[in-house]
């Protein structure tokens, strides 16, 4: 079975059907990319999937387990966890703290127990903070461990948002546009964390425009144009689908992708 | 980025932090002078009604000392000019660029060793072995002691401060904690010839202290906006009420009614809280309110017959614990509040700092990303409001036991706009900033002004200005409030001890969108 199936999945905002009748499915271990215009309602699916916005109709589900209508902390709590297209940090948060946020679901510390601090709530506040720092050093940013989230250079808080969501020990890894404004230093560093995570065992779902990132390391690719599906595919059929060379219509896009 | 920029985006925390240290520095340091001059003025003061005197300069010019008597009291007037002038020298020095040394620091240090020496010495010989030829004549008894008291604890601050200046600025809280509780603890001893001080501290600066602390949580830790707050203490102080008097013959003891009023105070915080989960910033704030107005409403309309209608519920009892009667001195009731602060201190300091504190600061910088990583923002916002709500319901219990009886016009708007201001002015987050600033608003508010109301028509007759008598202060109150808030936002909008992080809900206008926003369902 699927991890992670959308059935006619529609959600509309007012009279724009940002997402309309998309279905597709996302097998265990596999990084299967989301390509697609801007505004083709990429990112609206992702929040759909995560129970940010409700969905106006269709299903989604993970495990076969319906999931949509919950709240998103109950997603979370099942196995999705994210990143965003523009970060959202917990600015004022240091970054190790940012992490420890994320285990906050499955930490067992309740708040008599912080409260009186005992040897229980100490014992799990000092492993999760040591499993904190240990994804932290995963993704190079142990210097930063104490330095607000903010004050961190840009490509660094988008590996925060990395870590943070990995801390949530998610089996389904969303990644909404994660090397945007990235240097081609740190997209070689992050499409090597992505093959790692893979080897490890996670299942990715991936937005991305970067296209050779994209080819390189997707088994699948979907292709949205103005809410719809137009394309679905191993990144060799979908890079020469007249479709998609079409909805990408500037030369230098469909260019892109042939050199690809 | 060229390093220009780079040092000052790094200015940011490296920075801050120092002015932070520096703030508390120079907080305990003109406290230190404050208090050596208070203890040298005192006398003056309260010379009118005690015909105390001290060894305030004063004396020294109406009965001059003699002998050794002379040396000692110029010696110290030596120490208190040099440590009375250092914070003010010192932010002005910087302003021109110098800084003083390691040398100054080592001159104020002795400047206060020998002040606290002389102070004892002083006070052994005119009060223990009454050396009157060496200080003039004095009236037995008439020594003032709160003189003595603030005195010497001036000059051990200002030992400390000069001291230890290094671990003053980088361990600040823990400087500020050691700096003020000894000043917390002997209070009652301190000014126990001012009675009126002591009703004071004990029945308006403890009780907005724990009120204070209560909201910290609900605005600063969790950034909800409430200005309903004064309901919980309401509540709080009725339910005990009713525990307590003899409207249904009910007694149960203080320290039982303390546990329920937070437990019912909790109770309705996240109940009252409820209604406004999808509520952010400007309509948050404005609910509360409307729920603020509500309760004293329902107290004056005498709802189930059982909050006694305008008058309210008199007759409180007086707490007795063996042999400590409560009702013959505020002291005891003091000393206990100070105890329950504590341990409210400690407990939300812990908070704050564990699994719910994270969550909490999550929720009030990006509740969208909160949720997405997998906090419940209906539970955690709810935790926010009860813990918020029960430490008012416990400063209710006891503030209904030392008045002894409680109305609803005690929890009118203008309480809850006194526990915000507090809050704003101290440090919104930052439980030190919370009690220096219910310190310093209540000093005002509730000491200060009524007293001024005395003070002008003395100084009216002394003066023949017939226009300074009878003008009521006590109006002034809001007033005052704003200056706090308006001067704060300007001047300093994290507070006088910003929190850490003090990017926050009134800053940042509720630049983070609410998840009920997002989802469309608000
Ligand atoms: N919260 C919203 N309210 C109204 N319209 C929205 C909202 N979010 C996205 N949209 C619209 O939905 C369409 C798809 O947007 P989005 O999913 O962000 O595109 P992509 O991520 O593929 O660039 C856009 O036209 C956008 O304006
Ligand atoms: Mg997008």
């Amino acid at each position: 079975m699927a991890l992670l199936e959308l059935a006619h999945v529609s959600k509309r905002f007012g009279g724009l059907l940002a997402v309309s009748d998309v279905s597709f499915n996302l097998d265990r271990g596999e990084i299967l990319s989301m390509i697609g215009p801007n505004g083709a309602g990429k990112t609206t699916a992702f929040n759909c999937v995560t129970g940010l916005f409700p969905i106006t109709s269709g299903s989604i589900t993970l495990d076969g387990e319906p999931i949509s209508g919950l709240p998103p902390h109950r997603i979370t709590k099942l196995g999705i966890a994210r990143t965003f297209q523009n970060i959202r940090l917990f600015a004022f948060m240091t970054a190790v703290d940012n992490v420890m946020v994320g285990a906050h679901w499955w930490m067992k510390e309740r708040v008599w127990d912080g409260a009186f601090r005992t040897g229980r709530a100490r014992r799990e506040e000092r492993s999760v903070e040591q499993r904190a720092l240990e994804l932290l050093d995963l993704l190079g940013l142990s210097r930063y461990a104490g330095s607000y989230a903010r004050e961190m250079p840009y490509g660094l808080q988008r590996r925060l948002e990395i870590a943070r969501a990995l801390a949530t020990q998610p089996r389904l890894l969303l990644l909404d546009e994660p090397a945007a404004g990235l240097n081609t230093q740190e997209k070689k560093e992050l499409m090597q964390l992505i093959a790692r995570l893979r080897d490890e065992g996670l299942t990715i779902l991936l937005i991305e425009h970067d296209m050779r990132l994209v080819m390189e390391v997707s088994h699948r690719i979907v292709v949205l144009d103005h809410g719809e599906k137009i394309a679905e595919g191993s990144p060799a059929d979908v890079r020469t689908n007249p479709r998609v060379i079409e909805a990408y219509l500037g030369t230098g896009a469909s260019n892109e992708m042939q050199s690809a | 980025m060229p390093d220009r920029f780079r040092s000052l985006f790094r200015a940011d925390t490296g920075q801050g932090q120092r002015t932070r240290g520096n703030t508390v520095f120079w907080i305990l340091s003109s406290t230190a002078a404050a208090l050596v001059l208070m203890g040298w003025l005192l006398p003056w003061f309260v010379d009118a009604y005690s015909a105390g005197a001290g060894f305030s300069p004063q004396d020294a010019l109406i009965s001059p000392p003699t002998g050794v008597g002379t040396i000692l009291i110029y010696v110290l007037a030596v120490t208190m000019v040099i440590l009375v002038a250092s914070p003010l020298v010192e932010p002005l020095a910087r302003l021109r660029g110098t800084t003083f040394g390691r040398r100054a620091d080592r001159i104020r240090l002795i400047a206060a060793l020998v002040g606290f020496a002389l102070t004892v010495v002083i006070w052994f010989l005119v009060s223990v072995i009454q050396e009157e030829p060496l200080f003039g004549s004095f009236g037995p008894g008439t020594y003032t002691d709160s003189a003595v008291w603030l005195t010497m604890y001036g000059y051990a601050l200002a030992a400390l401060v000069y001291g230890a200046r290094p671990w003053v600025v980088g361990r600040q809280t823990l400087a500020f904690g050691i700096a003020v509780l000894p000043f917390g603890i002997f209070l009652p001893l301190m000014f126990h010839q001012a009675p009126d001080f002591l009703d004071w501290a004990a029945g308006s600066l403890a009780i907005y202290m724990l009120l204070a602390l209560g909201l910290n949580v609900v605005v600063g830790f969790a950034g909800l906006l409430d200005l309903g707050y004064a309901a919980f203490f309401a509540i709080g102080a009725y339910a005990c009420a009713s525990f307590a008097s003899p409207t249904h013959n009910i007694h149960w003891p203080l320290w039982i009614l303390i546990f329920l009023g937070a437990a019912i105070a909790s109770l309705f915080g996240a109940v009252l809280g409820a209604p406004t989960l999808r509520l952010r910033g400007d309509y948050l704030a404005i609910v509360t309110l409307g729920f603020g107005e509500i309760i004293p409403d329902l107290a004056t309309n005498n709802v189930f017959n059982l909050t006694g209608g305008p008058n309210g519920i008199s007759g409180i009892d007086q707490p007795k614990f063996w042999f400590l009667n409560f009702s013959t001195s505020p002291r005891w009731y003091y000393w206990s509040l100070l105890l329950v602060s504590l341990v409210v201190i400690v407990l939300l300091r812990n908070i704050e700092r564990s699994r719910v504190g994270r969550a909490w600061v999550a929720l009030r910088e990006d509740e969208v990303a909160a949720a997405s990583t997998g906090i419940n923002t209906t539970t955690t916002k709810l935790l926010a409001f009860a813990i918020g709500a029960s430490v008012s319901g416990l400063a209710g219990a006891f503030y209904g036991s030392i008045v002894s009886i409680v109305s609803p016009d005690d929890f009118s708007f203008s309480v809850s706009i006194a526990v915000l201001s507090i809050i704003v002015l101290g440090g919104i987050g930052n439980i030190a900033g919370v009690i220096l600033g219910s310190f310093i608003l209540t000093f005002v508010i509730f000491w200060v002004l009524p007293n001024m109301n005395e003070w002008s028509t003395t100084l009216s007759q002394t003066v023949h200005v017939p226009g300074l008598a009878g003008i009521d202060f006590s109006s002034y109150t809001y007033i005052i409030y704003g200056l706090a808030l308006i001067l704060m936002m300007l001047l300093r909008p994290g507070g006088l001890l910003p929190s850490r992080a003090r990017q926050i809900e009134l800053e940042s206008g509720g630049e983070s969108e609410s998840l009920a926003a997002v989802q469309g369902v608000a």
